[in-house]
């Protein structure tokens, strides 16, 4: 019965106070170089097609931009990797790729903002391109898992030098994966979960 | 000339004409996850609205993450963050659940773990 009001279209519960509840938002940041896999990994375990969007809008200091006379505003752009599993009735997972954090910070900051954890995307060839990330996630204390990308199902470096040429602490797992495999990148994502989980409750 | 308009791709614009020039939303703590409602208000008023707005609150009828309204409506992030401040601040839309609870935190955690361990 429909005894809320005359100009409600339908009363089919959706548009009264019985609408059902929006889903739990979660989500893991995946970060790490250009080129290092990021899109893939998303790709290869969202639900829907990865979409990458523009996400950052920067406010500029005048001084910044030697290019012109305005001296409000200049607007930078940062494209964002964005997918989605819906793990049960009440949760969805967002997983956002991200190249990293701008010159004006606004990315990872908002980003991060109650993250599960993050996986950090490690290209053995180009090691230097993840450090911000290791280095910005540790000093936040976000949960996160270093993960070497096996782009030819070999690795160019023993673990331990990765481990060593990143400064990566003990305690982070440094694991191996292939960003083109789902499995292998739900592993990765249940690891980033696991060392989550070591946080919340530690022994 | 209004046949030129109704073809413009909003995505194509200078995203601040979209917003009045502001590079910040008036919620900075806006998640770009949160789930973004259309609250009875809106669904009232959506008619007399206009363009990207009365898009955002048509769409949102259903629960939509912030970042999903981006994707769905073609908008830069940016600015649907901006937007979705603004129509949160005039009664039109509502953010529900922006964080999950933190004594909730690790029963989530292994909700989601088991949730991935049924993708195959």
């Amino acid at each position: 019965m429909d005894s809320t009001s005359s100009t409600e279209p339908r009363s089919d519960g959706r548009y009264g106070p019985s609408r059902p509840l929006p889903p739990i938002p979660v989500k893991i940041v995946i970060a790490g170089g250009f080129g290092v896999g990021k899109t893939t990994a998303v790709g290869a375990v969202s639900e829907i097609a990865v979409l990458t969007t523009e996400a950052a809008m920067t406010e500029v200091a005048a001084e910044v931009d030697r290019t012109g006379h305005t001296p409000e505003k200049t607007l930078t752009t940062v494209a964002l990797d964005f997918g989605r599993i819906t793990i049960d009735s009440e949760i969805k997972l967002y997983l956002f790729g991200t190249p990293g954090q701008d010159r004006f910070g606004f990315m990872w900051r908002d980003l991060v903002e109650g993250a599960l954890g993050a996986l950090v995307i490690v290209d053995t060839r180009r090691m230097n391109d993840c450090y911000p990330a290791v280095d910005y996630f540790e000093k936040i204390g976000l949960p996160f898992v270093v993960a070497v990308n096996m782009f030819d199902g070999a690795l160019s470096h023993d673990l331990a030098d990765v481990r060593w040429a990143l400064a990566v602490r003990e305690q982070t797992p440094l694991i191996t994966f292939d960003a083109r495999s789902r499995r292998s990148v739900r592993d990765a994502l249940v690891a980033v979960l696991n060392q989550a989980l070591r946080q919340v409750t530690p022994n | 000339m209004t046949e030129r308009w109704s073809t413009l791709d909003p995505a194509r614009l200078p995203p601040y004409l979209l917003t009045g020039g502001r590079a910040r939303p008036v919620d900075e703590s806006l998640a770009v996850e949160a789930q973004v409602l259309t609250t009875l208000a809106g669904r009232a008023d959506a008619h007399s609205l206009q363009f990207e707005v009365r898009d955002i609150v048509e769409l949102c009828d259903e629960p939509h993450a912030v970042v999903e309204v981006a994707s769905a409506l073609r908008l830069h992030l940016g600015v649907v963050r901006i937007l979705v401040g603004d129509l949160v601040a005039s009664g039109y839309l509502t953010v529900a659940q922006p964080r999950v609870d933190p004594s909730r935190r690790a029963e989530i955690i292994e909700r989601v773990i088991r949730g991935l361990d049924k993708l195959d």
